[in-house]
């Protein structure tokens, strides 16, 4: 059963814009992209349309190089290619999320040159504490929410809890997923876990949890020592000794070659801290009398993105917390050249982990120049190192 | 035809030593407090200082210490120092050699006084918020964060209320730190200085509307440390009084920036602090002057006495790094206008992503409305590593060449 789900989910990420071609020819709804996981897809799907998730693609660059410098990271560069380029085509309009410059100045050029329909900016807050931040995320996601209305259709409250209702479940499902996981990385690779997460956020929320609760059931047969082993080539039922468990930290992760190269090398990430993985996960809105109010309580407490500004939540120690609790005896750093958010970061929790013992890799990636077997040389170094410790 | 006989290709400015001087003391001043109860503050470089000077707070201006390393050419060892601790070559070159001067006390004037807390506001870029808060922890000292949600088509009511809320939140801050009271008639009399120093810098950069230029923007771009740093206090005031009547002393007397100026253009970006004066000699001999700039303009933001909190919101919110790029379009456009300039130069800025992304579609913007030229130049503001001399002097006469 649970391979049909898993082989259903790799189809989808293979040919990511696919299902949502699909849906809009079945559903006549509209589809908007969106870059990154602070989106409030709640808001978008209660409009009726179908929020897709926009992370680039490993692709030699075109039409972008004459909009954006090569100092820009590939994530940019990568997706206005794509968009200038016709491949997401499907989209009606693209949701733009205050992040980082480089998110902030792609928005722009997005909106001057890839000529889609609607363009929207939700421009949260780079502080994530103090009242007046928060009072100003709550009118930012309200203020949205009117303006997409004008172009989507108006969203009610009642829509907006049901839809809040939806994508509270699918993260519950989610963190499911990796609790299961974190108890045993055997029941399912990690390039399968986070494919299961890159398909949530392209289609629709409904049908991913009904897949998910389908592959959860397999998951916990698996667990109790029923049912056959996981199927994924590159995931062995027959390979008795255990992988080594590390933690990653990154942004977008939807390198699935990586990630199976990093299995077979005998390494697995049982958790992580991307914004394509774990981030998606866990935080629910508290749903209560006012939906506007409950995204704003799911966005300011959930996991924070480096771009994010919050002394009194100091990401190594956050992170430390994480890696010990998922059992991880190492770290992964899958990051974007030219991400400065992450870059600025590293020095700082590189040195907690150290200070810890945790021995860790600093990898640095643009999409459409993975090099495979030179990253193996690197991983496999990695766990060596580990083994012999 | 290249000028390099006759009169020198530079003409002193009067002023500087005057500049120099009121820099040096301010530096002087500033390490002598370090260790004092005279509270130190270090500010990004759009950050609302006029509450500082309210407040008796030493204003101290990491990103005007870059500007002096790289133009001392100590930015490349400094950055190297915070490479070495594992910051990533490719982040900002500013924040990069900051961090190096911080740990090593190295760079021309042997590093900046310690800071009591950092303010930072990120109307600048989002790059300002990491590094101050590694700054945060390497000093173990508090900082506030200025946020100034970025305006992509219109200003929302409700971004411009988070703005003035902060403006509180900022003298509570103060309080607390300093031990000392805020007080809104001290606070009232420094935006009033602020406002004149801010008003008399525009006119300094409005001579260069003359033709000949008495100025041009290699020479804003050294005066502009004034109105940066200082704004709000008296001597800045007098100061730029003092340049402005030079400037206009140049221009009854028929002298010129540039010995034999045939053409102006408007320079875009962050100057490139290492190649400033061969630069500025370059275009000097092509009979170029940049007459205008992006840069030193961001700084002439309005402030209204009658509300001044109100209008400091706005002012710092609406600042040039903090709009699209179409609402940036506008403003080159009124420049290249009102400065009569024949094209523009840019300076592709590796280590400012939000001043330099976008330039391409700016450039095919500007040629396409206007008819005029754009110069695109790949370097960085400090970090001379990448930078090619031969190659950027190439590519300028060949584009000055272009011109009738």
């Amino acid at each position: 059963m649970s391979v049909d789900v898993l082989s259903r989910l790799q189809d989808l990420t293979g040919d990511p814009y696919s299902y949502a071609r699909a849906w809009k020819g079945r559903t006549g709804g509209k589809v908007m992209g969106f870059y990154c996981h602070y989106a409030p897809e709640e808001i978008i799907h209660a409009a009726g349309a179908l929020p897709v998730r926009i992370t680039g693609e490993n692709r030699v660059i075109s039409d972008s190089g004459a909009h954006l410098q090569s100092y820009c990271c590939s994530l940019a560069r990568t997706g206005l290619d794509m968009a200038l380029g016709g491949d997401l085509d499907v989209l009606d309009g693209t949701v733009f999320v205050h992040t980082c410059d480089t998110m902030q100045r792609l928005s722009d050029i997005w909106r001057l040159d890839a000529g889609f329909d609607a363009h929207f900016d939700v421009v949260l807050p780079g502080r994530m504490e103090g009242d007046s931040s928060r009072e100003y995320l709550y009118q930012e996601l309200g203020s949205f929410r009117d303006r997409t209305g004008e172009y989507l259709g108006p969203v009610d409250d009642e829509a907006l809890k049901r839809s809040i209702g939806i994508h509270n479940r699918n993260r519950v499902l989610l963190e499911e997923m990796y609790r299961l996981r974190r108890q045993d990385p055997g029941v399912l690779p990690s390039d399968e876990v986070l494919m299961v997460v890159a398909a949530s956020a392209i289609m629709d929320k409904e049908e991913h949890n009904a897949l998910l609760e389908e592959l959860l059931g397999t998951l916990e047969t698996r667990l109790s020592g029923g049912g056959p082993p996981p199927q994924s080539s590159l995931c062995k039922g027959e390979e008795k000794e255990e992988k080594i468990r590390l933690f990653g930290i990154g942004s977008v992760m939807d390198q699935w070659e990586f990630l199976r190269m990093v299995e077979d090398a005998g390494g697995t990430i049982v958790d992580d801290d991307f914004c394509t993985g774990h981030r998606c996960a866990g935080a629910v809105a508290p749903e209560g009398p006012d939906p506007i109010e409950s995204i704003t309580a799911r966005i300011w407490d959930g996991a924070l993105c480096p771009c994010k500004h919050a002394m009194s939540r100091d990401r190594a120690g956050y992170l430390l917390e994480r890696i010990t609790g998922s059992g991880a005896k190492g770290v992964l750093f899958f990051q974007f050249k030219f991400c400065e958010p992450h870059a600025f970061d590293y020095p700082h929790v590189k040195k907690a982990l150290d200070e810890h013992g945790i021995p860790s890799l600093h990898l640095e990636i643009e999409q459409g120049s993975v090099s495979i077997p030179r990253l193996r040389t690197r991983v496999e170094a990695l766990l060596e190192t580990m083994r012999g410790a | 035809m290249v000028a390099e006989e006759g009169r020198k290709l530079y003409l002193k400015i009067d002023a500087t030593d005057r500049m120099k001087q009121l820099m040096t003391e301010y530096y002087i001043d500033a390490k002598g407090a370090e260790g004092t109860d005279r509270p130190i503050c270090w500010i990004t470089s759009g950050g609302p200082v006029e509450f500082l000077i309210a407040m008796d707070v030493i204003p101290i201006y990491p990103e005007n210490h870059g500007a002096m390393c790289g133009a001392s050419k100590m930015g490349v060892q400094l950055a190297e120092v915070a490479e070495g601790l594992g910051f990533s070559g490719d982040l900002c070159s500013y924040a990069r050699l900051d961090i190096g001067s911080a740990i090593t006390h190295g760079g021309p004037i042997g590093g900046l006084p310690r800071p009591d807390f950092l303010l930072c506001c990120n109307n600048i870029c989002g790059t300002v918020q990491k590094w101050y808060e590694e700054l945060a922890r390497y000093f173990e000292v508090p900082m506030f964060l200025m946020d100034t949600p970025f305006i992509h088509k219109t200003t929302y009511e409700h971004a411009t209320e988070y703005v003035r809320k902060q403006c509180l939140e900022l003298v509570a801050f103060l309080e607390e730190q300093t031990g000392r009271e805020f007080s809104l008639e001290r606070f009232a009399e420094v935006a009033m200085l602020s406002v004149e120093g801010i008003e008399l810098w525009k006119e300094v950069l409005k001579t260069a509307e003359h033709r000949p230029s008495p100025l041009t923007c290699f020479d804003a771009f050294i005066h502009m440390a004034l109105i940066v740093t200082l704004r709000g206090t008296p001597e800045v005031v007098e100061y730029y009084r003092l340049l402005k009547g030079e400037m206009e002393k140049r221009i009854e007397n028929g002298i010129s920036a540039v010995p034999e100026e045939k053409h102006r253009l408007i320079w875009d970006n962050i100057p490139i602090w290492f190649e400033m004066r061969n630069l500025g000699q370059l275009f000097a001999r092509n009979n170029t002057c940049l007459v205008a700039d992006t840069y030193t303009t961001a700084w002439a933001i309005d402030i209204k006495i009658d509300d001044p909190l109100t209008s400091m919101a706005d002012a710092y919110t609406g600042i040039y790094l903090n709009i699209s790029i179409d609402l940036m379009f506008e403003k080159l456009l009124a420049l290249i206008e009102r400065f009569s300039a024949d094209g523009v130069v840019m300076h592709s800025n590796r280590s400012c992503k939000p001043y330099s992304l976008g330039q391409y579609d700016l450039a095919r913007m500007v040629t396409e409305r206007t008819g005029k030229p754009v110069l695109m130049i790949e370097a960085d503001m400090t970090d001379s590593r990448a930078y090619s001399e031969a190659q950027v002097r190439d590519r300028v006469e060949a584009f000055i060449e272009s011109f009738p």
